[in-house]
């Protein structure tokens, strides 16, 4: 695979995961959103695999593999797993319309793009629209989370945010050390468990979501 | 490695041997899931271990030829850095200390744990091993550390694991509080370190010392310094130098006595070693002597800490307490040592020998103080364990039921009164006589600044011989004055003998100190370039010492500490044969005339009242609070009982992080009154200042 083809297939992938950064932040439904962000992980594990196979990179596969495992199957399948717990087939609360948050995004992405350009020194390592990509996901990874009021939305905005860190990662030095990699994906993995639990534990004891954790301040 | 000469080769095998040691001895906490007395034995025998292969390493190095390097590159497990070990004179003395210390506490050790609480989960002593070996591991690897992040790793590993020491013993919460003001302090100090590496990390574009030595080589003056005194306060911190000294005498005496020890007696050293390390070494100037504000500053924060050490730990009825003040103390007197030898070198005439002479006071005092403050530390100890009392006065008489621990305690008493002839004598003589060679080369205000230091010093010394008085005759001598004390026996032989190693460390580096000379060689060549330390000190003979200033006009002090402990053997005995012979009549024994009343325990000089002329003295430092209640039964002529309680404060303290206190509290209320406790408020604010930043680099880009 020569790297001109290589660079397509990541742009085709970066726009395919811009995609699904909307599908999550228009999604009506919760379980919409979760289901997203796993198509949006997957296809972080295919440009990971992609990369691996051009640079012969062994953390690469290592990296895809594991992002596959862990957030592309694993965490969506928790998120279900807390949604079917609480019962709760409820609309999405946004604290701003979703049309408005929509307007929003389409603000960031464009400012990503331009904010890019600018970036001479990192932009000559890279070809292709990755690195713009890249900002545009975390950044919004961001705004979902500060645009929903409950905690199971801003988890999947987490995990969007860190797609999109990845993405960038990958796109523009090949991959940060794995151990680093690791690291994050135990992190992840960590503020998965502990939003799991908190929602759990606060709706089985006062029956309120973290959403009204608000009053609690002092 | 294929081309080092042998020596190096087994050099190098007993640095890796020691961190086997250290990593074999935390590992054997595991041991406690199936017996917690096994875990103890067994990690405190690997910590031995560790310290022996340390105590050759540093011999090694330190007897070898002066200015070679023993380096090492360690595993790479950073992409952006390598990490090695580098072990020259300084390292190695350093190394030495804490060895020395080290094969102490791990003979005590277990013993001690096993007596002080024999209540003690398996948990806890698995927790204890690991910690006291990680804390052992780092604390030699923070001296032998080849590059900054090595240094910092370690420098924050020493202090987490002392954490974990000064918390397990935690029984009213009192320990966990000191722990957290630990905490808090070290880590501060510890952001300053942080940047000042950085800073210097940053301009050499790597991380190992030799490259920042070359980028601090093109700093300019102000940076310099501003890195120098980042760092110092960083250290400072650590070493518990006034005003930052607030968590030492709450934390030291938390931990078990052994880690007291090791805490008060060599992490303090850590710290001395980073600012000798950064001073003279990574931060000088390629020529030239060092910007004067530097050794002017160390040496003002030493004297002052000096002497506020000593009139703070002269208040102290808790015995660990007290000597945890006595280490700002002795911190404050090593680095008057430093502080002059900045000021001194380079910048005379003589070929730098009284800058040399400095420097070997304050490094002698380093090892003196580890080896008297360790022994009086597992003396606390031993009295700690068989009483579980720390207030002195509710002990007394313990020398008759004690009388090794007894021993031991008056002989480090002595050395760290600064009497002849143990060694903290000579450590002081060393600073005094560089004090007075210093003040006779500058004259105006600076000749004056630095007689008053010594005057200074004088007074501690003083101080200190009556802090001591009251320190073991409340405590060993007199009458028991609660059961705890009566019922009180010996420790066991294996605690014993961790204090006679230490005491008798005491008694050869102040009878035969010119010996040591020898292994201050590499240190001060590798640090000042000048002559050696026993080319200077020891130039009559090793059994003399004196201040080799060979300038014209001034004569050489000498002084034979040798000669001094024979002659002062000598007179004991005169002593003892003509009072025995002039005294023939037989001795009656009788009680003490009490005025008709039968003597008690309460009839005996107390610690408050022993130090009462001194509190009167120093008034306006102390700020002395007193309340006395009277229990009268009816009339006022009856006294049923009076109740009397005092407290000094600590003017820093009040004066500095009290204020500092409360001005965080207002601020904290007054963003509480702000906040809106929205999740998702608070990520958009996130966001907000995310995008706002990325735009405004982007325009500047742009």
């Amino acid at each position: 695979m020569n790297a001109e083809s290589v660079y397509t297939i990541v742009d085709d992938l970066g726009a395919l995961l811009l995609f699904t950064m909307i599908l999550i932040i228009a999604a009506g439904q919760i379980y919409r959103a979760i289901y997203a962000v796993a198509a949006q992980s997957l296809l972080i594990a295919i440009a990971g695999g992609v990369l691996a196979m051009a640079t012969g990179n062994v953390d690469l596969w290592v990296i895809a593999g594991v992002t596959l495992g862990v957030k592309a199957i694993a965490l969506p399948w928790v998120l279900l797993w807390v949604v079917r717990r609480m019962n709760v087939r409820r609309e999405v609360e946004p604290v701003i319309p979703v049309a408005a948050t929509l307007a929003l995004a389409v603000m960031v992405v464009v400012m990503s793009f331009h904010l890019s350009t600018s970036l001479g020194p990192v932009r000559q390592a890279i070809t292709g629209n990755a690195l713009p990509v890249g900002i545009a996901l975390t950044l919004l990874g961001v705004l979902v989370m500060a645009t929903r009021k409950t905690a199971l939305h801003q988890m999947v905005g987490l995990f969007a945010s860190e797609n999109g860190i990845f993405f960038t990662a990958m796109a523009v030095t090949q991959g940060m050390p794995l151990i680093i990699e690791i690291g994050v994906i135990l992190d992840v993995i960590l503020a998965a468990l502990v939003m799991a639990i908190m929602v759990l534990r606060v709706r089985s004891t006062v029956d309120a979501d973290i959403a009204s954790l608000d009053r609690l301040r002092g | 490695m294929i081309s080092l000469p042998p020596d190096q080769e087994l050099l190098l095998t007993g640095t890796l041997l020691m961190a086997a040691c250290y990593g074999a001895g935390a590992l054997s906490s595991l041991l406690a899931l199936w017996s917690g007395r096994l875990a103890l034995g067994t990690g405190h025998l690997a910590a031995l271990a560790g310290a022996v292969a340390g105590l050759g390493v540093s011999l090694g190095v330190l007897l070898g030829d002066p200015g070679r390097t023993l380096t090492q590159p360690l595993p790479d497990l950073f992409p952006f850095a390598r990490l090695s070990l580098a072990v020259d004179g300084l390292s190695a003395y350093f190394l030495l200390v804490i060895s020395v210390v080290a094969v102490a506490a791990a003979i005590y050790g277990p013993a001690y744990l096993r007596a002080h609480s024999p209540d003690a989960g398996a948990a806890r002593q698995g927790a204890q091993v690991f910690a006291l070996n990680a804390f052992l591991g780092c604390m030699v690897f923070v001296c032998s550390a080849g590059d900054a992040l090595t240094f910092l790793l370690c420098w924050e590993g020493m202090t987490l694991a002392s954490y974990v020491l000064v918390v397990t013993d935690d029984r009213d919460g009192k320990n966990a509080r000191a722990g957290l003001l630990y905490l808090v302090m070290t880590h501060g100090g510890t952001a300053l370190l942080l940047v000042g590496f950085l800073v210097l990390t940053e301009r050499a574009g790597a991380f190992d010392f030799a490259a920042l030595r070359a980028a601090a080589g093109g700093l300019d003056g102000a940076t310099r310094t501003t890195l120098f005194f980042l760092a110092l306060a960083g250290f400072a911190t650590k070493a518990g130098v006034v005003p930052l000294h607030v968590w030492l005498p709450r934390a030291h005496p938390a931990a078990p006595s052994h880690v007291s020890a090791l805490m008060s007696g060599v992490m303090l050293k850590a710290a001395i070693y980073g600012m000798l390390r950064f001073g003279f070494d990574l931060l000088a100037p390629v020529a030239g002597p060092l910007p004067a504000s530097w050794g002017w500053t160390v040496l003002v924060a030493g004297t002052i800490s000096a002497v506020l050490g000593v009139l703070y730990a002269l208040q102290q009825h808790d015995l660990k307490r007290l000597l945890a003040f006595h280490s700002v103390e002795n911190i404050g007197i090593i680095l008057i040592g430093v502080g002059l030898a900045m000021i001194l070198w380079r910048a005379e005439g003589a070929g730098g020998a009284l800058a040399t002479v400095a420097l070997t006071a304050a490094l002698l005092h380093t090892v003196n103080h580890a080896a008297f403050k360790g022994l009086l530390f597992l003396g606390a100890g031993s009295v700690l364990c068989r009483t579980h009392i720390r207030n002195i006065e509710e002990l007394g008489g313990l020398a008759r039921r004690m009388p090794w621990t007894a021993g031991l305690f008056l002989l480090g008493a002595i050395a760290i009164s600064a009497l002849p002839p143990l060694n903290g004598f000579v450590s002081e003589w060393l600073t005094f006589q560089a004090l007075l060679g210093g003040a006779s080369r500058f004259h105006g205000a600076a000749g004056l600044g630095i007689v008053f230091s010594a005057a200074m010093l004088a007074l501690t010394g003083g101080l200190a011989a009556a802090c001591f008085a009251k320190a073991f005759g409340v405590t060993f001598l007199g009458r028991a004055r609660t059961p705890q004390a009566e019922r009180a026996t010996e420790a066991p032989p294996s605690m014993i003998a961790g204090m006679v190693w230490l005491g008798a460390l005491c008694v050869a580096l102040g009878v035969a100190p010119g010996y040591a000379m020898r292994l201050l060689d590499a240190p001060t060549v590798a640090l000042l370039g000048g002559p050696g330390a026993s080319a200077v000190v020891t130039a009559q003979g090793p059994l003399v010492l004196s201040t080799a200033l060979t300038l014209p006009g001034t004569d050489a002090t000498a002084i034979s500490m040798t000669m001094v402990a024979a002659l002062l053997i000598a007179l004991t005995a005169m002593a003892w044969v003509l009072r025995r012979g002039a005294w023939n009549a037989a001795p009656r024994t009788v009680p003490t005339w009490t005025c008709g009343m039968s003597p008690t325990a309460r009839f005996d000089y107390t610690a408050t009242a022993f130090a009462k002329p001194l509190r009167f003295v120093f008034a306006a430092l102390y700020r002395p609070r007193r309340e006395v209640t009277r229990e009268t039964a009816g009339t006022p002529y009856v006294v049923r009982r009076i109740h009397y309680a005092g407290e000094i404060v600590d003017l820093s303290e009040t004066q500095i992080y009290h204020r500092v206190e409360r001005g965080i509290s207002r601020l904290s209320r007054a963003i509480r009154g702000r906040s809106t406790g929205r999740i998702y408020g608070y990520i958009g604010f996130v966001l907000g200042a995310l995008f706002v930043a990325l735009l405004l680099f982007g325009v500047g880009q742009g």
